[in-house]
């Protein structure tokens, strides 16, 4: 068990990490979703012994790891860029960890070629990282890490460079190659809200440093604790609309609205209404003006403005609108999420899937 | 501003050779004025080539290259009017942003307020209003990108502006304002804009026509639906979308192409030619149903994405992969899937058949 | 980005690259063959003149051996004890033992400096790492004269004036501030994550820079290595001021030999023995080159 108390981590007065206190369970894959900015590289960086904290306790199996040096901690790390040794053949980069902490070289380099068979480089063994794709200099640092079977594995947005296709498949293959890794604690930092919840057997949301939520995916993910979390979690991101509650409820541009159950047990008042973007859809009454149509994957993300409301509409298919032109829309308001005004999640709509 | 017409196109670094090995094979397009192209593939295949034919770079072994019906295939990049922008931004780092966009009209010897009137112009346009008096090596990435593409719009004969992997060193974050001013741009000054990318989201996001490309071979050219809905071969399912295309292995039953060991079906064409057949279809098009005119298979896999989740079905070696709402089948559990017949395509020899 | 067909068509287009002899291209060649001529013209008189005497020396540029002039080995033997000469054999081994010795010590001293300063935080006072890095080559800005009265006192003072330990001591303060400054560059263009990931991969800070950040210095130690080796070898001012007759290197030596009567023959065959070491050091550098002793380079 990796137990951290109180992480604090500030830089210039700015803080990076905000009082973290969490655990991660042998077995279990944790993803830390949240912005580029929001304290996940701090995290890892800090479990490493890369970064040193200001306070705070870090602690494997109840062992303190304050004063220990990066190089006595049990752990292995894949970062965003792509490093591996460049004066070493492929080979000797894998079994370098192995040879360092004494192993034989006939051991360290078997181990390493098992290693690289299951990250298909077996053909690669000798050439220099230099010589590889970005995607093979990847599969190279993963299969170093993997290699000394550290019980705490760290990886850090690792395939964030590579093209999207690529990425698609080595996360799969990633997911294979932990399986059999039974007892690894696996730290997998993320911006991406998709990746996060496809990988993570737990997720984590930060956002400035602090720890938003955390816990199983699908429960995070239906039911976020504050507005803030399902700003980190929801791609694309979540919608958010006025609502003012007296004798009805108004919402900004879609005008009064009955909110059936989800406003039932609300007294009067200002909230915030979260509307998943998946939730607008093509043709309805609202007039909204075309800002941009970004097409990702299979999917179709449009950027509106309905009377000066910005909104996002998510399609499952591939379409194009023109920018500049009107269409009507329509929203599921009852499946939204309401807000109070300090951003705790009060009450939310009809089920989620 | 121009059409462009590519006539015979084609490419090979070594013309004379006796089997030339071609760079860029025969094509022949035309690229309308005022429109916005993309020209996808994975690196090595040709994109490359194409553009420095187009930008006057390289002299094209085979066929002209036309600018509105005129023949420019001979003229070097300067006589070409075209404006580029590449990867990195290239701007004079030593002057203010206002000097930068004046550059090319000082060469072209403009008159001073008229080019005043003009960098001002272009500045709104660009958002760089607040920036113009700033040194242009204390922007950011994507400013600075900005006064690249500037530097090609403050000429008024500008016939089209290439764009090459323009948005690869941007943040994530700038990359939504950059996109919505380049197409605000195309909007405004109607001008040709040909992107040149690897990457099938910024294609498909920037450019009405998407001119696939493989091994310096013309694979399919169409709208981004287009492309989703009926991909010419194999590698264009595959490339565009995630999850990729399914496809699944047919043989030919009658009137009916079938694939053996699943209850899946399609109409055969009047006319087939010899060779391999598969049914492709997108796991989007899958639903799930009841039993009945139904696939039977066990869920072997399920990546939740949050609104909806991947679903891996596998049945007699066979594996599917579907997009269904999250929450709909657990791991392990035999569910039944649908395919309604429009969402299935024929595919012989790894190309589209209907 | 890199086109790969374009590269691979690139290659293959090659053979059929080689053209028709043009008049351009001649022009090209001529100017080529004069240009290599002017370079070379010196060598091949020190070389021809040094296996003269005085009577074939005196007879103008003569180029063929036996042909125009008859060759003599009295300017070489003459360098190594013969008749009529003088001795450099003493000085010759001197250089080496100084350069090589100097070099040696400030490469060492230089690159674990640079290794620190390119990857620890130094403060003293208002000064930082950049501060520091400055001051070592700060002194090279200095006229060497202005360091040669201080060095003489303190050899002098140490008892070290005119042996062999006190020149290469003078060497090192001179030459370490370049080791340092061309490491510190080469060491900042090694990304830190390497370090980190060879910690994590379980190497202390020492083994790190050994095992991992060395190997992957090596270009740079070469050119370091090669900077220093000429700067010593070459100087002439400190091995003169701060030596008298007990130890001499070769460049005061080859000065020395210009006494009564100018012996043009001993002095070419100086000359070229002299450069001898630096020319098989710039072969020696350009295989390692030329092998790819680069490939490693993190780049």
């Amino acid at each position: 068990m990796l137990d951290l108390h109180n992480l604090r981590l500030a830089e210039n007065g700015v803080p990076h990490l905000d009082s973290i206190t969490a655990s991660f369970a042998p077995g279990t894959l944790t993803t830390i979703l949240g912005r580029t900015g929001a304290g996940k590289t701090s995290l890892l960086r800090a479990i490493a012994g890369l970064a040193i904290p200001d306070a705070g306790e870090i602690r494997l199996d109840g062992a303190d790891w304050r004063r220990l040096p990066p190089w006595k901690r049990p752990i292995a790390m894949v970062t965003q860029q792509f490093i591996n040794y460049p004066h070493l053949p492929v080979l000797d980069n894998v079994a370098f960890p192995l040879v360092r902490r004494g192993e034989k070289w006939p051991a360290a380099r078997d181990a390493a070629r098992a290693m690289l068979d299951k990250v298909g480089l077996a053909a690669m063994v000798d050439r220099r990282p230099s010589q590889l794709s970005g995607g093979q200099q990847q599969r190279v640092a993963i299969a170093r890490a993997l290699v000394k079977k550290a019980p705490v594995l760290l990886l850090d947005e690792p395939f964030v460079n590579l093209d999207y296709k690529l990425r698609e498949g080595l996360r799969e293959e990633l997911v294979e190659m932990l399986r059999t890794e039974t007892g690894t604690t696996v730290l997998y930092a993320s911006t991406e809200p998709r990746e996060a919840l496809q990988l993570g057997d737990r997720i984590m949301l930060m956002a400035e440093g602090r720890l938003l939520d955390a816990g199983d995916p699908r429960a995070i993910f239906e039911r976020p604790a504050t507005l803030e979390a399902a700003q980190v979690v929801n791609a694309p991101p979540i919608n958010i609309v006025p609502l003012e509650i007296d004798t009805v409820a108004r919402m900004g541009p879609f005008g009064t609205q009955e909110l059936g159950a989800l406003g039932r047990d609300l007294a009067p008042g200002r909230y915030r209404l979260g509307l998943r973007a998946g939730d607008i859809a093509p043709g309805g009454p609202h007039r909204a003006r075309v800002i941009l149509t970004e097409v990702s994957g299979s999917e179709t993300v449009t950027h509106l403005d309905l009377a000066g409301l910005p909104l996002v509409m998510h399609e499952k298919s591939v379409v194009a609108h023109a920018p500049g032109s009107e269409i009507g829309i329509s929203a599921r308001l009852d499946r939204g999420f309401v807000f109070a005004a300090n951003g705790a999640l009060i009450s939310q709509g009809a089920s989620h899937g | 501003m121009a059409e462009i017409h590519l006539q015979q196109l084609a490419h090979s670094y070594a013309p004379d050779a006796a089997d030339p090995a071609y760079a860029l094979k025969p094509i022949d397009m035309v690229w309308q004025d005022g429109q916005t192209y993309a020209l996808l593939g994975p690196s090595g295949c040709g994109k490359s080539t194409m553009l420095n034919i187009i930008s006057g770079l390289l002299k094209p072994s085979h066929g002209r290259v036309l600018f509105d019906g005129r023949d420019v295939t001979a003229l070097d990049t300067g006589r070409r009017n075209i404006a580029q922008v590449f990867q990195v931004p290239v701007i004079y780092t030593s002057m203010t942003v206002a000097e930068n966009l004046a550059f090319p009209l000082l060469c072209r010897k403009m008159p001073q307020a008229q080019i005043k009137k003009r960098v001002e112009d272009i500045a709104e346009r660009l958002g760089l209003a607040a920036q113009l008096r700033r040194r242009a090596n204390a922007l950011t990435a994507d400013q600075k990108q900005l006064v690249s593409l500037g530097r090609g719009l403050v000429r008024e004969d500008v016939s089209a502006i290439l764009l090459d992997e323009p948005l690869t060193v941007i943040d994530p974050q700038m990359k939504f304002e950059l996109r919505r001013i380049l197409k605000q741009i195309n909007e405004e000054f109607k001008l040709t804009m040909v992107l040149v990318t690897h990457d099938q989201d910024e294609a498909m996001t920037f450019a009405r026509t998407i001119v696939v490309m493989n091994h310096g071979e013309v694979v399919q050219s169409g709208g981004p639906n287009e492309l989703f809905e009926a991909p010419a071969t194999r590698h264009v399912g595959y490339f565009i979308g995630a999850p990729a295309m399914n496809f699944l292995p047919a043989t030919r039953e009658g009137n009916e192409i079938r694939v053996p060991g699943l209850d899946l079906s399609c109409r055969a064409p009047r006319e087939l030619a010899k060779g391999p057949l598969e049914i492709g279809f997108r796991p989007e098009k899958v639903e799930l149903t009841g039993p009945g005119q139904s696939i039977r298979g066990v869920v072997s896999r399920i990546w939740f994405e949050g609104l909806e989740e991947i679903v891996e079905v596998t049945r007699g070696g066979q594996t599917i992969r579907a997009r269904l709402p999250a929450g709909s089948c657990r791991h392990g559990s035999e569910i039944c899937l649908t395919i309604p017949e429009a969402g299935l395509r024929l595919y012989q020899n790894g190309r589209i058949v209907t | 980005m890199t086109d790969l067909t374009q590269s691979a068509a690139l290659s293959r287009s090659e053979p059929e690259a080689v053209p028709a002899l043009r008049p351009g291209l001649i022009a090209k060649y001529v100017f080529i063959l004069l240009w290599s001529a002017f370079v070379v013209f010196p060598f091949l008189w020190a070389l021809t003149t040094s296996f003269k005497d005085a009577n074939g020396v005196t007879n103008g540029a003569t180029w063929l051996p036996w042909i125009q002039y008859r060759p003599s080995t009295q300017g070489w033997s003459s360098l190594f004890g013969g008749a009529g000469g003088t001795d450099i054999t003493r000085p010759y081994l001197n250089s080496i033992a100084v350069t090589l010795g100097a070099s040696v010590i400030s490469i060492t001293l230089g690159t674990l400096a640079a290794y620190g300063l390119s990857r620890f935080t130094f403060r003293f006072g208002w000064m930082r790492n950049a501060d520091i890095t400055f001051f070592f080559i700060s002194q090279r800005i200095m006229p060497p004269i202005v360091l040669a009265i201080p060095f003489f006192l303190m050899l002098q003072a140490l008892g070290l004036l005119d042996t062999l330990a006190g020149l290469i001591l003078v060497y090192v303060a001179l030459l370490m501030p370049i080791a340092v400054w061309v490491m510190v560059d080469f060491f900042n263009s090694i990304p830190r994550g390497l370090d980190e990931m060879a910690w994590m991969d379980g190497c202390d800070p020492v083994t790190t820079f050994v095992r991992v950040i060395l190997p992957n210095a090596l270009p740079g130690l070469v050119v370091a290595g090669m900077f220093c080796v000429i700067f010593g070898w070459n100087d002439f001012f400190f091995a003169f001021t701060l030596t008298f007759t007990k130890t001499q290197l070769l460049p005061v030596a080859i000065v020395a030999l210009n006494s009564s009567v100018t012996p043009w023959w001993a002095l070419s065959a100086s000359a070229l023995i002299s450069i001898a070491p630096l020319v098989l050091l710039a072969f020696l550098v350009e295989r390692f080159l030329s092998k790819g002793g680069l490939a490693g380079a993190v780049r």
